[in-house]
């Protein structure tokens, strides 16, 4: 029988049983809605507040400045919308190439509405870069929106340093962080950042929850129109199964951040010197500087999606950067962004090792892609 | 134009069978494999191989019939 081996946390991940344990009580006897004010609503509310201080523990923000959402995508959504819809007078909003379409399909929608948008386009190692930023900001420009980190090619962005040039415009910065919080340590402070997204299940959380962070005096509309939840700007009767869950994830991964790390990398070296050592040749993308665990690999003259397909069969779960359609192979936007050369990224894929992956996942992984590849390439 | 396998000979290889070569081993392939011979030399099993085809079909691929 086939050994399954998940290596596409970067798409999601595996529900930690740390969450799921938190989560249960909240799913059957204590199921009272936090608004109301009987005494069966006080276990939820204390339950909401306490889920709140500790994602805002884990990001060194304060409990008032994280909202819930449903997750990335809506994050994102309020981000990119709500700041554009708060300003008069500053309408414009740059943002990258390559980021996750949550931000990209906002901004078109702000597009369509007459707001303008600027898009940079990152280096061939996946950067975006402070020169090219102060080249199109003006004192127009409401919001500046890049992410923290790819999430197919896993380039970690310099925050810190595109963040001060929007501030010196007047600007309000956001980053969709979905990929990297839990992950990577992520002080809002340090970063500067106005605004932060985050999704539960990148980091072993349940699906369908998530939050923004937004910093305390940041003018941003309201999301969501209806009750008072969220500090009156997302309304809805909050998920407190899933909000406990996320916190009890979130604080796991964050406990145990360094160990994380050091495993990741570990794995990635054994992986790279597995495939180097059999001669096969291939490509990494992202630069240097990528998130722990994420391997963008780009195999010459192979068929990414075929790649994808038989590692399946021999139960791998991986992605790729490229997919076809009725007429053709669709390269991804981001693939397309970094401007890799057509043969590479039709022949790339993405491997996202995670904290449940160990050395004989990666040695199966290893033994199967030389196995495809070197059939491919004969 | 007839396309047969290239292990053991079977031939006239239908629509389903020539596009699941395509879909694994890549569009450019020159030799094409009946399914029994894939899944051997793909190390899985037959349904699987009608699995996947399914979904091809499932999301409009048109190199299924």
């Amino acid at each position: 029988m086939k050994q399954f081996i998940y290596a596409d946390n970067a798409a999601t991940t595996q529900l930690s049983k740390a969450a799921l344990d938190a989560m249960m009580p909240w799913m059957l006897s204590e199921y009272g809605n936090a608004s109301q004010p009987y005494s069966f609503a006080r276990k939820p509310k204390k339950a909401l507040a306490d889920a709140r201080a500790a994602i805002a523990d884990c990001i060194n923000a304060q409990p008032d400045e994280i909202f819930f959402t449903s997750g990335g995508t809506e994050s994102d959504n309020w981000a990119i919308k709500g700041s554009a819809f708060s300003d008069a007078q500053k309408r414009a909003t740059i943002t990258t190439t390559f980021e996750h379409h949550a931000i990209l399909h906002s901004c078109y929608a702000i597009e369509r509405l007459g707001y303008p948008v600027a898009y940079l386009t990152p280096t061939e190692e996946g950067l975006i870069t402070t020169p090219e930023l102060q080249t199109i900001i003006s004192d127009t420009t409401r919001l500046v929106s890049i992410m923290y980190a790819n999430n197919e090619i896993g380039s970690i962005q310099p925050i810190n340093e595109l963040c001060e040039v929007a501030h010196s415009h007047g600007a309000l910065f956001h980053t969709d962080a979905v990929q990297a919080v839990g992950h990577v340590k992520i002080d809002v402070q340090r970063l500067g950042v106005d605004m932060l997204s985050a999704s539960a299940h990148k980091f072993n959380g349940p699906k369908g929850i998530g939050f923004l962070y937004i910093r305390k005096g940041t003018t941003v509309s309201p999301y969501a129109d209806g009750g008072a939840q969220e500090m009156k700007h997302r309304a809805g009767t909050e998920n407190i199964a899933a909000i406990v869950g996320m916190a009890a994830a979130l604080t796991e991964n964050c406990t145990a951040m360094d160990e994380h790390i050091d495993k990741a990398y570990r794995l990635e070296k054994r992986l790279l010197d597995g495939l180097c050592a059999a001669h096969v040749t291939f490509s990494r993308n992202g630069g240097d500087n990528t998130l722990p665990g994420l391997l963008s690999l780009s195999f010459p003259g192979a068929d990414g999606e075929a790649i994808l397909h038989r590692m399946d069969l021999s139960g791998i779960c991986i992605s790729t950067g490229s997919a076809c359609n009725s007429e053709s192979t669709e390269i991804s936007h981001v693939l397309q962004a970094i401007r890799l050369d057509e043969s590479l990224a039709k022949g790339t894929i993405r491997i996202a090792l995670g904290k449940n992956n160990n050395e004989d996942d990666v040695d199966r992984i290893v033994q199967a892609l030389l196995r495809i590849v070197g059939q491919e390439v004969q | 134009m007839r396309i047969d396998c290239v292990i053991c000979g079977k031939v006239n290889l239908d629509k389903d069978t020539i596009g699941i070569n395509k879909k694994l081993l890549g569009a450019e392939i020159t030799n094409y494999y009946c399914m029994d011979c894939l899944a051997d030399y793909l190390g899985c099993t037959v349904q699987e191989l009608l699995d996947k085809i399914q979904e091809f079909k499932d999301e409009g691929c048109t190199l299924f019939k």
